[in-house]
């Protein structure tokens, strides 16, 4: 272990929720996550305010050699499964009959995020197939092509995986040019919205709120 | 330096042409090859990066390389100045010695050197001449709360 320059700030609401995940104690970190949204909260506050930050100061922590990768592992996997807990939740009784594959980048290992964003597709009831981390291009666009696509999401969240992003979509076009492609994950904080200014049906939210609120103009044809 | 000077610096750095990012993209396996070959060799490696970081150094090349192919294909000057300082933190405080770094970053220079055609060092160089001699700044972030290993 070593000391080092002290850490950004935690939103308080985080913090319950962060040390449960550091102590791998996943009953607690449950509680937690149930008791905000019994306050009055929303999934997608939940995932903002207390998942994600909780999340990237686990990031920070490995970053200052505070805590193992076993440490980090522990923490993301309770995480996806406190967000597969509110499942109720998040599938909308209302299906639009509109799909969404979401998967990050291939050599991407970071998932969490593209989970997220598969949340908020099925909120609006939307039917997101979810495929995780490293996503081999051949086989997206062969699934993108077995059954009606109607949007493909690309999560990167390591700045350095940006050529690998730009040749999926570079592919993607290619291929199945009608299907809007929408990109995401910290990998892209500089560069997104530039990213998607550069390309034809490409989009770029910086954040949930922000996905949350143009998911319904993907859906209309 | 501060941060803002050096992404001042990394914005002077001219973006290298379509051909020279292909050049560098397709050779990156064999640079990375190369440059672990010769930083394992090193008889005082584990001085450098610590006895169990070996693994974690091949890797760190192996991302540089992959870093690097991203900035020559798109520049953005923010984005490589916090990775970079990312970096250096990440390393250092897993203990990577600032001694690391100016061994690897000579030894990409050496390597690209004899690897590059002459038109693609001259185009990569810059940026890899901006690491080395701003190596201090880099570090500077760190340098109140130093690693207790150095």
């Amino acid at each position: 272990m070593s000391e080092t320059a002290p850490l950004p700030d935690l939103p308080a609401v985080a913090q319950p929720y962060l040390d449960a995940v550091l102590a791998g104690d996943r009953l607690t970190a449950s509680r937690v996550a149930s008791a905000f949204l019994v306050s009055g909260r929303s999934i997608i506050e939940l995932y903002q305010e207390m998942i994600q930050p909780a999340l990237y100061r686990v990031g920070d922590l490995w970053e200052h050699n505070l805590i193992s990768v076993a440490v980090e592992h522990m923490a993301t996997a309770i995480s996806e499964r406190i967000m597969n807990e509110r499942y109720g939740d998040i599938i909308a009784a209302q299906r639009i009959g509109r799909r969404a594959l979401i998967a990050s980048v291939e050599k991407e290992m970071h998932q969490v995020g593209a989970k997220m964003v598969s949340d908020v597709f099925e909120m609006h009831g939307w039917d997101a197939v979810y495929l995780g981390a490293n996503t081999p291009l051949d086989d997206l666009v062969e699934m993108a092509r077995s059954q009606p696509t109607d949007l493909i999401g690309l999560s990167l969240s390591v700045c350095f995986h940006l050529p690998i992003m730009e040749r999926m979509i570079d592919r993607i076009q290619q291929d199945l040019p009608r299907i809007p492609i929408l990109i995401g994950g910290q990998g892209l904080k500089a560069v997104g919205a530039r990213v998607a200014e550069e390309r034809r049906n490409v989009f770029y939210y910086a954040d949930l709120t922000k996905l949350d609120l143009s998911v319904d103009a993907f859906s209309r044809d | 330096m501060k941060t803002t000077e050096l992404i001042a610096t990394a914005e002077a750095i001219p973006v290298p042409a379509a051909d020279i990012v292909a050049e560098y993209e397709a050779k990156r396996e064999s640079l990375v090859a190369r440059v672990n070959e010769i930083m394992l060799a090193r008889s005082d490696l584990d001085a450098l990066i610590g006895a169990d970081n070996h693994a974690m150094m091949t890797d760190n090349h192996a991302n540089h390389a992959r870093f690097v192919t991203a900035v020559l294909a798109r520049m953005d000057p923010g984005q490589l100045v916090d990775t970079v300082l990312w970096v250096f933190g990440a390393y250092r405080a897993h203990g990577f010695r600032k001694a690391y770094w100016s061994a690897q970053l000579d030894t990409w220079a050496e390597v690209l050197r004899a690897d590059l055609s002459a038109e693609a060092f001259a185009d990569v160089y810059p940026i890899y001449n901006g690491f080395i001699v701003n190596q201090p700044s880099f570090f500077a972030p760190t340098e109140d709360h130093p690693p207790t290993a150095h």
